[in-house]
């Protein structure tokens, strides 16, 4: 394959944005395990699965309406309703995973809920399997709205928005990184300015103290859990407008990256896990740009790996304190 | 305390972040001697063991066991040069049961590799012999509290006073010349705290350790130490017999807060 | 830590089942009351590993096994014997890193992949070098071995859960490396990327090639019984012992004459040695190596081995290593879904046996289900006769009385067993919740559904169900029994 070897800034800047609008979505999955992550030291390979599961509730709800071609209901709230749906459905998926298989194990050794959260994934990837099969399900989104299937004119979600020195940006890059930005902010504002929100944090600082208070650990730690899963979901559904394609598998390499960017912006920080996933999406935009896609995934990995030997504990994370 | 230093800390200084937690220490203990540190919480005499078992590096000054420096050594590195500890808030192998916690750390004393242990070689069975004989040796120090049935029971099966116990019999198989005990005598009842009172003392005398001791129960400091130093704010204010810090106005103040500063 | 800083002594919040929590006064005092509870099967298991001291239980393990050729045939034994052996090599490095010091090393797998695509360098055509065994093998340990002190380096700086992201994303590096990555070496691709490497020569003993399955399974007998003895020595030394302790307390250990860092990087190179070995094995065994072998799946089915058996206990590996690989090759695709639904019928049985007393609740409970069968499956027919009928699956003597009892709807009717399987998990988790009788009561409808499920949808994609089996006992085997089969209760005062 012809690399682009000279540097061409029409190239960078197409690469970058689709970086940016990867790196929100990685950002969403970040923020789940990072939240969990700080307030029960967890971590959670289900994560992915929830997104995954996410997608496909996404997927089945566009196709109960309809279908991509020609929906039942006009494109835009069928949109809303896609989100809303595969948010709650996520949140809930999460919670129930909490309750059934994280919170027996509080006192556990250390590794029972990470084998635990093991099997979970197991067990999400191959439920949807055994229901659904193993065959890709296409979301369509290019066709999202369009009057002619047989012409196959694309709906208006691949708009180009800007065409700038020939850089697209399309409408579902625009729509990806809107709702990406109006979650992450709507979070930022629920953990800082409400009172779960300061329950959360409590939670995080020291769990036993925080329930001395009179917090409701327990409902805190649902709490998070739904929060965190609904972003997934919401991801699960970027991904599949985005890339238009959805599988059982997709849960495992999205759940890597954005555990990679919660790692590499400092687990347990919400804002590292924002900058976390900006940074692992351009990183792998750029490798599949400038070096092709096959060594994007072992560059993203490396970069996780360097920063956690240079920084431990991530970019923005505050290195933990041993007590002898 | 004149003559021969056993253990000498030199000017010691340790910050954490701008608060000052150890300054210009000097401390020296000889040969044989039981030094208790006294003072109130926070004063920086956990700190002060920290830095001689090598958990952290002072930011200045010098720490000498027998005259040779072992700033910058690792702990297992100054453990088996013979300064041994017990910690304040029991840190034993829980898991692992009563003898196989003193034999654990017999490591630094002995030499076969893991090839062998795997193969059962004479140096490996020696040693293994010699291992299990010292931790029962150790362990029948204590007498009837720590004997034989209990030595392969789970550590995490033993009350509360004998996990101490077992804490102290663990620092004695590495075979110290001096030991620091870390509140020794911490939540136990009066009758346990006035074994281990008699108990410091054998350790010196029929063990042959040289002591260093954190305690907080003044009846304990009087009826062991040799010499008593008082930290304040890592700061030593005191040293002597336990009469002459005990009516020291400055110790009196650091404990009770009372202003002296006229007396002074 | 702060100044003169300890631990605050916080206050300790029950458990939320109302007992003590694990490591403070009242926990303690009820030890041996705890061990004495120990009843049922695993109670059994226990008394029986106690009873019998190491030298025994190797003696009956070598001995049973060794009588396996006598009785099984060739594929039988390769995907019954065979496999559970390479388990165990596989189980025996695992147990080394993770049971006794205490690392969580996720990227144990590549160091068996890695093994493997070594010893099919070092031995097959892809570039015409034939090694013999007996030189390949010590050289593949032994490289395999440094490569684990290599990954073991972050180890000296990173602790717990951060070890195991670097690791884990090692193993990930790795599946990518052989599979896309595929380097050009000398012409060819290094890898073979995703075709992986074929044609390996087979395992020769000083010249004498071992091509039987009965030769192969002996002498991988010899492997594990040899390195079970030196194992267990090993774990009995200071070695192993040092080993413990730094997965106890390393800062304790570290003050207590044990080089940990020295010690950590030891372990990851004994595991990695012994995954490179059981990795020249594999490649032997299968003649071709292909990345799809050392990815995530394998990874945990070697913790489930290792956890399932009880971390740090080489029994316990042997015994895992049993049970993890028959049930999987009852459930593998090859084998037909007879086989699987015998499993399937035979351990819902024995785990009722064990889960419900006294007896006559658990006949109560059987004969609940076997009428409620009878019943729906008589009510569907007269109300929807379209509903029933459908074929069993490979039912031998058995397909008349299933057809009878549980409803499998002809084809057409796809849906059914997936709103069936939903169903189930549904129910499975509002059992979790139900306590007393009613919890009793509600197990002869989830048992019902339970087999319902079995045969309408399991029983056609044993593959996919085996995987769903094996996540859902991951889940509940470290909810009701953390420490595995044969460990005791661990204990983690932070």
């Amino acid at each position: 394959m012809d690399l682009p070897l000279v540097f061409d800034s029409q190239l960078a800047t197409q690469l970058f944005v689709n970086g940016l609008t990867l790196g929100s979505l990685y950002a969403l999955i970040a923020l789940g395990y990072s939240m969990v992550y700080g307030i029960l030291k967890l971590l959670n390979f289900a994560h992915g699965d929830v997104y995954m599961v996410g997608a496909f509730i996404g997927y089945a709800i566009l196709n109960g309406l309809g279908g991509p071609i020609s929906p039942t209901i006009a494109v835009a709230p069928l949109i809303v309703l896609m989100f809303l749906g595969a948010m709650l459905g996520s949140g809930a998926l999460g919670v129930v995973i909490e309750r059934f298989a994280y919170r027996p194990l509080r006192d556990a050794p250390r590794i029972a809920p990470l084998i635990s959260a093991l099997g979970v994934s197991f067990f999400l990837e191959n439920s949807v399997l055994l229901l659904l099969g193993a065959q890709f399900r296409t979301y369509n989104s290019f066709l999202l709205g369009s009057d002619h299937p047989k012409q196959f004119i694309p709906g208006p979600l691949s708009d180009a928005v800007f065409v700038v020195n020939g850089v697209n940006v399309q409408l579902v890059q625009i729509l990806v990184l809107a709702t990406a930005l109006g979650l992450m902010v709507a979070l930022t504002l629920l953990v800082a300015r409400t009172q779960i929100g300061k329950a959360m944090r409590a939670t995080a600082f020291d769990r036993e103290a925080a329930a001395m208070m009179g917090i409701d650990v327990d409902r805190v730690i649902a709490v998070t859990f739904f929060l965190g899963s609904l972003l997934a979901g919401a991801a699960g559904v970027m991904f599949g407008l985005l890339f238009s394609q959805v599988y059982h598998l997709m849960g495992f390499t999205a759940g890597l990256k954005g555990f990679t960017a919660a790692v590499v912006g400092g687990i347990g920080s919400i804002p590292g896990a924002m900058l976390g996933g900006v940074l692992v999406g351009l990183a792998e935009a750029y490798a599949t740009g400038y070096f092709g896609g096959r060594w994007s995934d072992l560059i993203v990995f490396g970069i996780l790996i360097f920063v956690l030997l240079v920084r431990p504990s991530g970019l923005l994370g505050t290195r933990a304190i041993q007590k002898v | 305390m004149s003559g021969h230093a056993l253990l000498e800390l030199r000017g010691v200084d340790k910050a954490f972040g701008g608060l000052r937690v150890v300054s210009d220490l000097d401390l020296r203990i000889g040969e044989g001697e039981i030094v208790s540190v006294i003072g109130p919480n926070g004063a920086g005499k956990t700190t002060v063991f920290n830095l001689v078992s090598g958990l952290y590096r002072p930011d200045a000054g010098d720490i000498l066991l027998d005259d040779r420096s072992v700033v910058g050594l690792p702990p297992h590195e100054i453990t088996k040069r013979g300064i041994a500890r017990t910690f304040q808030t029991l840190r034993l192998f829980l898991n692992m049961t009563v003898k196989e916690n003193v034999m654990a750390v017999q490591y630094g004393r002995t030499k076969s590799t893991p090839l062998e242990s795997v193969l059962r070689l004479p140096r490996a069975r020696r040693e293994e012999r010699e291992m299990s004989r010292i931790a029962e040796e150790k362990l029948a120090f204590f007498g009837q509290r720590l004997i034989g049935y209990r030595w392969d029971q789970p550590a995490y099966s033993l009350s509360y006073a004998n996990r101490r116990r077992l804490e102290i019999a663990r620092a004695t198989a590495t075979e110290p010349r001096i030991i620091l005990l870390d509140e020794p005598a911490a939540g136990m009842n009066p009758v346990e705290t006035h074994e281990m009172t008699e108990l410091i003392g054998r350790l010196r005398d029929e063990g042959g350790h040289t002591i260093l001791v954190i305690e907080h129960d003044m009846h304990v400091v009087e009826g062991i130490s040799d010499r008593v130093v008082a930290l304040d704010h890592g700061v030593k204010i005191a040293e002597g017999s336990f009469n002459e810090v005990a009516i020291d106005p400055r110790v009196v103040e650091a404990y009770l807060g009372l202003r002296q500063a006229d007396t002074k | 830590m702060g100044p003169g800083g300890d631990i605050p002594n916080r206050p300790v919040p029950p458990d939320e089942r109302g007992r003590p929590r694990v490591g403070v006064d009242e926990w303690v005092a009820q030890v041996e009351e705890r061990r004495e509870a120990r009843t049922g099967l695993t109670g059994l298991v226990t008394r029986f590993v106690s009873a019998v001291p190491p030298a025994g239980r190797l003696a009956v393990f070598g001995a049973a096994a060794a009588t396996l050729p006598f009785w099984m045939n060739r594929g039988d034994l390769f995907t019954y014997g065979i496999f559970t052996l390479l388990y165990i090599l596989l189980g025996l490095g695992l147990n080394i890193v993770v049971g006794y010091a205490g690392l969580l090393d996720l990227g144990y797998v590549a160091f068996f992949g890695f093994g493997a695509y070594f010893y099919a360098e070092l031995s097959s055509p892809q570039y015409g070098i034939h090694w013999p065994s007996a030189a390949s093998i010590p050289v593949v340990v032994v490289a395999t071995a440094l490569l684990g002190l290599v990954l073991g380096i972050p180890s000296r700086r990173l602790l717990g859960d951060y070890l195991a992201i670097v690791t884990l994303f090692f193993g990930q590096a790795f599946v990518v490396f052989v599979n896309v990555g595929n380097p050009t070496v000398a012409g060819k691709g290094l890898t073979g990327g995703p075709n992986g490497l074929a044609e390996i020569d087979p395992l020769d003993v000083f010249g004498y090639e071992l091509t039987t399955r009965t030769q192969q399974f002996y002498l991988m007998l010899i492997a594990c019984l040899v390195l079970l003895t030196g194992l267990h020595f090993l774990s009995e030394s200071r070695t192993g012992r040092a080993w413990r302790a730094l997965r106890e307390d390393p800062l304790a250990a570290e003050t207590m004459t044990i080089p940990v860092k020295r010690l950590k990087l030891m372990a990851f190179a004994f595991g990695a040695g012994i995954a490179g070995l059981a990795g020249c094995i594999f490649a032997t065994l299968l003649t071709a190596v292909s990345s799809g072998n050392f990815d995530v799946p394998i990874l945990i089915t070697i913790y489930a081995v290792v956890i399932l058996g009880g971390l740090g206990s080489l029994t316990g590996v042997v015994l895992g290593a049993i049970v993890i690989n028959v049930s999987f090759q009852f459930l593998a695709p090859e084998n037909p879904p007879g086989n699987a639904r015998l499993l399937f019928y035979a351990i819902t049985l024995l785990l009722l046996a064990l889960g419900v007393r006294p007896w006559w609740r658990l006949g109560a409970i059987l004969a609940g289900v076997v009428g409620l069968g009878v019943a729906t499956q008589t009510f569907v027919e007269a109300v929807a006769p379209g509903w029933t009928g459908g074929p069993v699956v490979d039912g031998g003597r058995l397909a008349g009385a299933i057809s009878q009892w549980v409803v499998i709807p002809p084809a057409g009717h796809g849906r059914f067993g997936s709103f069936a399987y939903v169903g189930l998990v549904v129910a499975i988790l509002v059992l979790t919740r139900l306590r007393g009788w009613i919890r009793t009561a509600a197990l002869v409808p989830v048992v019902y559904l339970a087999a319902l499920v079995w045969e309408n949808s399991f029983v056609e994609q044993p593959a996919v169900a085996r995987w769903i089996l094996f996540g859902s006992l991951l889940i509940v085997l470290m909810t009701i029994r953390p420490q595995g089969l044969l460990g005791t209760p661990r204990v983690e005062v932070a």
